[in-house]
């Protein structure tokens, strides 16, 4: 009597739990890092209200997150339900992203009551788009920030040393020839009474860092009077590294005085073509170097360094000297997927991108915000300090290519940027007419 | 008419017994071979057949048949020959150092007071993953907080910028290759000496054979075949050099420090997304490993030495 009992409880557990995994939707969700917490965190916050969703994030480096997700993709498997792509390689994820457009529309019921859906950037969501089709919702509105030592550019006594040595004062550079001279005083090797080892902590690795890089240096002339009336306008799909009709704009004056601005800060900055994102944000945060730019959510770090402390007089916040680089992350959905689950990845994805989202994720992560109320909210301004700075920003950053070459061209460019700045292809404008035949024969092989 | 033979019967039976262990046999090794046919045999032959296409992941509508044309292109593309130089570096400078580090402890350390030990310390690096190395080495030679560098600050040495320049980053990528893999040529050859008699040694010995002599001409021709053999091991895998390097230098400054099987890797799969360009790169890295353990074996007259000679 007693064994069957025990058989029968077994049988209504095991029944209750398959009946369990049934009811409930799994999705496989791939990130890269600086996505990754954020995501994780906005997961278990949607399953607590959508109990019979689950969501298991995976977070890889951005050097094998694109590997997979694009075999996936490309292999029609759907082993990744949601993911984030970089939207620069929205020529390369397109064809196996959902028509986020069309399926909202066959799924209208799906959309919360409160979604605003105006209330999203207008460019974080044009990002989002391939061909016309809205292939991801804009998640992260990632750009490049000027973080610098504001004790040391408010200490009156760096700013007559400044004065004597330079004949002007210390101020945030607006332009990388004034950077110039701000890195080498607060480098030791040229000035021994700088509070800093370095002037500046600079990432130029041969790695796809190079080639976000550039845009901040190359952006200022791409998009002065002289660069548009050369180059014509910049497309978002091509970005600044070409011309308005997509040739390569690079191969001139103009790309070789953006990678000579490069060489003129090398000097004041600690091993800057073996330094990566890591190394930089290290540097900065060790109190190594005066200045840094980077991207928004390594403020997190920084804020919470001890060697920053406190970090509301130490840490200050500027728009790039030049012009800073868009590097913004959109949350797609596998076309390749059952239905019964791509409605479950657009509850998700529209849940990680509602204001209520937005504001947490950049309060507890700094994920720079992707709706227009965030940032015109005081308390988002108040928590985080480039808030305030985003909009000018966002109106002239610039934009690296997000046609399906994209890759290659990144590939070719890194190595030759790398070894012209080490001096081991001379600086000249040939050279870089060599690097622009090397594009136009990936774009035409294509 | 045709004599027919009888077959014993207990023959017969013992026939059918052996013939049905062999389909038992046959069904139970079955799953290994299908598991090596999908996961090896396949893979292989799809890739050589990818390298006459022009695949592309990043790109809609490519796979077509191309003929020769990425293998042409290996010959005009400069930074494919920027990996061969790396490699040549790994294989002429690294495994040579190698091999001879190795052959030289495992000599000092044969018979020495506390030799378990030392034998277990040696073969710590080699247990550590490429990769685990990479991280290390990172930290290890990160320019202003890098154990390196603060220990050469003692000798009044300046910083170096280790992974910023391509001689020093170079060096550290040989510099970890010789550290993880020395002591795979040092087990080969302990191995080896072990298994050298005893006797033999001690009739040398008795012989008033000076300590040079000893290992020339008897501790010498027995490890030959062992030296040889790692050897080509270790030929073959510095070909394949990659973890360090993925976790260092990502091939860098430059091309300073990508290996061939690098640069596959990044063709391939990091950014370039070319399958059929890489799977040719792989192709011909696999020609040239052939080619070059061929030749050893021809040189080094391993054949003979390892007594490898075909039957009649």
């Amino acid at each position: 009597m007693r064994k069957y009992t025990i058989l029968m409880v077994v049988s209504v557990l095991v029944g209750l739990f398959a009946m369990m995994t049934m009811a409930s939707v799994s999705l496989s969700l791939i990130t890269s890092p600086d996505n990754g917490p954020s995501l994780q965190w906005l997961a278990q916050e949607f399953e607590k209200q959508n109990p019979d969703i689950r969501i298991n994030v995976s977070i890889v480096s951005w050097e094998t997150l694109y590997p997979r997700l694009l075999a996936d993709l490309r292999a029609k498997s759907g082993v990744y339900d949601i993911f984030t792509w970089d939207v620069m390689t929205a020529g390369s994820v397109h064809s196996g992203c959902l028509d986020l457009t069309k399926f909202f529309k066959e799924h209208s019921n799906i959309i919360p009551k409160n979604y605003d859906r105006n209330d999203l950037l207008p460019l974080a969501e044009k990002l989002g788009e391939w061909n016309g089709d809205l292939i991801g919702l804009p998640y992260y509105n990632n750009t490049m920030l000027f973080y610098y030592r504001k004790d040391l550019f408010n200490n009156p006594k760096y700013q007559k040393e400044f004065y004597d040595m330079f004949g002007r004062p210390l101020r945030v550079p607006t332009t990388w020839a004034e950077a110039v001279d701000v890195a080498k005083f607060f480098t030791k090797k040229y000035n021994s009474n700088s509070p800093t080892r370095f002037g500046i902590a600079l990432m130029f690795p041969t790695t796809h860092t190079m080639f976000y890089m550039f845009p901040l240096f190359f952006g200022p002339y791409r998009r002065s009077p002289e660069g548009i009336r050369e180059f014509g306008s910049v497309n978002i799909t091509y970005g600044d590294y070409f011309t308005s009709d997509g040739k390569p704009a690079f191969a001139n004056k103009y790309g070789l005085m953006a990678l000579e601005d490069m060489k003129a800060l090398m000097p004041y900055a600690p091993d800057p073509l073996g330094s990566d994102y890591g190394q930089t944000i290290e540097y900065f945060s060790q109190g190594m170097t005066a200045m840094c730019p980077q991207w928004t959510n390594p403020y997190m770090q920084f804020k919470s360094s001890p060697a920053l402390q406190p970090y509301s007089e130490k840490i200050g916040i500027a728009p790039m000297p030049g012009r800073s680089v868009a590097g913004n992350w959109a949350l797609g959905i596998s076309k390749y997927i059952p239905l019964e689950k791509q409605i479950a990845a657009a509850k998700f994805i529209l849940f990680a991108t509602s204001k209520w989202a937005t504001l947490h994720v950049l309060e507890k992560f700094g994920i720079a915000p992707i709706r227009e109320s965030i940032l015109d909210n005081p308390e988002a301004q108040k928590v985080i300090p480039w808030v305030k700075a985003l909009p000018t920003i966002y109106q002239t950053e610039t934009f690296r290519p997000r046609i399906p070459q994209e890759p290659q061209l990144e590939s070719i460019t890194d190595v030759y940027f790398s070894e012209m700045l080490a001096g081991k292809i001379p600086m000249t404008i040939e050279s870089l007419k060599k690097l622009a035949q090397k594009w136009e024969k990936v774009l035409s092989s294509k | 008419m045709k004599e027919v033979v009888m077959v014993p019967e207990k023959e017969l039976k013992e026939n059918l017994i052996r013939m049905h262990d062999r389909r038992i046999a046959l069904l139970f090794i079955l799953p290994a071979v299908v598991l090596f046919l999908v996961m090896a045999i396949y893979p292989f032959i799809y890739m050589i057949y990818t390298s006459f296409t022009n695949l592309n992941l990043s790109m809609s509508g490519t796979g077509q048949f191309i003929g020769l044309s990425n293998y042409f292109e290996i010959f005009h593309d400069p930074l494919a020959m920027g990996s061969i130089t790396f490699s040549t570096m790994v294989l002429l400078i690294a495994v040579p150092i190698e091999m001879a580090i190795g052959v030289l402890f495992g000599l000092l350390i044969r018979g020495l007071k506390g030799e378990r030990i030392f034998r277990l310390l040696f073969l710590i690096s080699m247990m550590i993953p490429g990769i685990v190395f990479g991280i290390s080495a990172q930290m290890i030679f990160n320019y202003l907080f890098g154990a390196a560098n603060y220990f050469l600050s003692f000798f009044g040495v300046p910083e170096i910028a280790w992974f910023g320049h391509a001689a020093t980053a170079q060096f550290v990528i040989l510099f970890l290759d010789i550290i993880q893999w020395t002591p795979f040529i040092f087990l080969i050859t302990y191995a080896g000496l072990l298994s050298v008699p005893q006797d033999l040694i001690d009739a040398a010995r008795v012989d008033g054979a000076s300590r040079w002599q000893l290992f020339i001409n008897v501790e010498l021709p027995t490890l030959k075949s062992f030296i040889y053999i790692a050897l080509i091991i270790r030929l073959i895998d510095a070909l394949k050099i990659f973890g360090k390097i993925y976790m260092t230098t990502w091939g860098g400054p430059g091309m300073a420090t990508s290996s061939w099987s690098f640069y596959i890797y990044k063709v391939g799969v990091s950014y370039g997304w070319d399958i059929g360009y890489a799977s040719a790169l792989a192709i011909i890295l696999l020609i040239v490993s052939a080619i070059l353990v061929n030749l050893l074996i021809k040189v080094l007259n391993l054949g003979e030495t390892l007594e490898l000679k075909r039957e009649g």
